[in-house]
């Protein structure tokens, strides 16, 4: 079992007024899962994903990751683990603009302490390949189309070999045509073995994975498997 | 993983060159003014050193306490007190010296056959000439036989020679003293040699005749204005100023009638006087290099407002406090410090085509460089934590919302 969490619930105070985000949510992933959240904007469904991205801490209940509770640890340490089990993939790609995308691709090693830039540079470009990526790696994120830019996120997420990807609507910005070729991607990754969890409020997106928990008012509305 | 960070600091300094320089604009200006300043003090002050260390080493004034008197006269009981015994006197009772000699002079006017020229004519014994380190070129000083007999004898300084005897050689000719309606008649036994302007005027155009000459032929009076004593050596000038004091207070048995001053004691007053000078410019300097500081910290914290997506991108990666932390810091420590070698080249320039200006010598001094250097740092830290702290603590989720 990957992740546990145990009716999490997360409140904000909105000046004088605590507004609840996440209201008491359970569930288990297992590894290898495929899972898709799907609700409104205003669902929860967003800060969900911050809490299971160490991102965020729940006001109360717990999380566990690969049987580690994280639910109350410290920044520093939250920090670690997104940068250990966490891979991300934003909906605005989230590169820095001034690196080339060979550097965007190292940033997670740096922190992971990999030393040398030229082990760093090797296990970049080999995960720029995994994603189809293998020219333009000295150029800059602005120098590339939007499905290149995602596969360099995805890239990114991929390189420290992380438990889990977490998807946030990864196909978003893109047309159609570059969507599928993304969630392609994905499959393909899942396949191989890492457990993905995508964040979206497209149906069609979210039919695509094994597994489609909807959230709704900071509840889970519905928890099922298809196929 | 430093080395990573350093690089992504200095990409991002490079990336904004322009912001870069005008933020280290203050801190370049800072340090350039402390250096320039720090080394313009300094050097004027070797000068002055130099100017009055040029006048002998070691000496010490001896003169009348009070010249208090009726109707604009001087009052005799305070100059009649220093005779040529007094002065015998005290070489013998102050170990600590090694010359002492008459302060005793006169103005007239010396006639060579074609030219006349007024100047002061100085009284002198053999010593003069290792008091103040001042030598004939040619022919001889006065001698003691001279002193002795108040011989008639006259050393010229270089420049009067040339005004007198231009182009001749002066030795052994003969000159008029018109001195007080009366003619003196002197033979030249020699020329000094050439000196220069020091702080105590133009040397070059004096002339030298034995002591006693003006004490018996012209003053007509056994009292001289004072006395200079040279001290056996630095370390003893302090002993010799006291054994000097102890002496003609019991033999004067009047402190007033006295005072001594002693070439360390100016020197000390001088140096206290630049010194005091280069630290209140210094500080002024300081003040600027604070307002550099201050800019920088405004640029770091508008850096961290633009950067906060890219905080937030590297939080989501992994990146702890520290790493965000040190990566602000080193690039406000970058700026100082690279502003602070800049500074330091510029200052130097300075304070080069000031000692040019000035005729001083240059110094510029391990000390003001190194503690310019480190005193950037030390802005660029203090003033760098504030935004990077700021960049540190930020929330990943609010970070990577931010538009």
């Amino acid at each position: 079992m990957l992740i546990k969490i145990n009716n999490l619930k997360k409140t904000y105070k909105m000046g004088e007024v605590n507004v609840e985000a996440l209201g008491g949510v359970s569930f288990q992933i297992e590894e290898q899962e495929f899972v898709a959240i799907i609700g409104p904007s205003g669902s929860g469904k967003s800060t969900l994903m911050h809490i299971l991205g160490c991102l965020d801490q729940p006001t109360a209940g717990n999380y566990f990751l690969d049987n580690e509770d994280v639910s109350r640890v410290s920044d520093d340490k939250l920090a670690e683990i997104r940068n250990k089990k966490i891979g991300f993939v934003f909906q605005q790609f989230n590169l820095l603009p001034k690196a080339t995308i060979l550097q965007n691709v190292s940033v997670p090693l740096i922190y992971a302490g990999v030393r040398g830039r030229r082990k760093q540079q090797h296990l970049a470009e080999k995960a720029l390949q995994m994603v189809g990526l293998g020219d333009r790696m000295n150029h800059r994120p602005n120098e590339v189309s939007g499905g290149q830019r995602q596969r360099v996120a995805i890239a990114r997420a991929l390189i420290n070999n992380p438990s889990l990807i977490l998807a946030d609507e990864p196909t978003g910005n893109l047309d159609s045509k570059t969507g599928k070729e993304i969630m392609k991607i994905f499959h393909q990754l899942n396949k191989e073995g890492h457990t993905i969890i995508m964040v979206t409020h497209n149906q069609e997106i979210a039919n695509q994975a094994q597994r489609v928990i909807q959230i709704r008012d900071g509840l889970i509305q519905r928890d099922e498997v298809i196929a | 993983m430093i080395l990573e960070i350093l690089r992504m600091s200095l990409d991002s300094l490079t990336a904004n060159k322009l912001r870069s320089f005008l933020s280290m604009l203050g801190i370049i200006i800072g340090v350039g003014a402390v250096i320039a300043i720090v080394s313009v003090g300094s050097g004027a002050q070797s000068q002055v050193t130099s100017q009055i260390s040029q006048l002998g080493s070691n000496i010490i004034n001896i003169g009348p306490g009070i010249s208090r008197g009726r109707s604009g006269r001087i009052s005799f009981s305070a100059t009649d007190v220093f005779t040529m015994e007094l002065a015998e006197q005290l070489m013998r009772n102050c170990p600590s010296l090694k010359n002492i000699i008459p302060s005793v002079q006169a103005s007239g006017l010396l006639i060579a056959s074609n030219t006349n020229y007024q100047t002061s004519i100085i009284g002198v014994t053999p010593s003069y000439q290792e008091i103040y380190e001042y030598y004939p070129a040619v022919g001889q000083f006065v001698t003691t036989d001279h002193e002795e007999n108040a011989s008639n004898v006259i050393v010229l300084g270089a420049g009067l020679a040339e005004e007198l005897f231009p182009g001749e050689n002066p030795l052994g000719a003969k000159v008029k003293l018109f001195i007080r309606n009366r003619n003196l008649l002197f033979t030249v036994i020699g020329v000094m040699e050439e000196k220069g302007t020091g702080a105590m005027g133009n040397l070059e155009n004096q002339a030298f005749i034995p002591a006693s000459v003006i004490l018996k032929k012209i003053n007509n009076r056994k009292y001289v204005n004072g006395y200079t004593a040279q001290a056996l050596s630095s370390e003893t000038a302090k002993t010799a100023v006291g054994e000097i004091e102890y002496f003609l207070t019991r033999y004067l048995t009047d402190t007033n009638k006295f005072r001594i001053t002693s070439q360390e004691q100016i020197l000390e007053t001088i140096n206290q006087v630049t010194g005091t000078l280069s630290l209140m410019l210094g500080g002024i300097a300081g003040i600027s290099l604070l307002v550099g500081g201050i800019g920088i910290m405004n640029i770091m914290l508008v850096s961290v407002t633009e950067r906060t997506r890219e905080i937030g991108i590297r939080k989501a990666l992994g990146a702890k406090r520290k790493h965000i932390l040190s990566q602000f810091l080193i690039e406000s420590l970058a700026m100082s410090g690279f502003g602070g070698l800049i500074g330091i080249g510029l200052g130097w320039v300075g304070a080069v085509g000031v000692a040019k200006i000035g005729g001083w010598p240059l110094v510029v001094t391990h000390t003001s460089v190194v503690v310019a250097f480190s005193f950037s740092l030390l802005v660029g830290l203090f003033f760098g934590i504030y935004p990077a702290r700021k960049a540190a603590r930020l929330d990943p989720v609010i970070a990577l919302s931010y538009e």
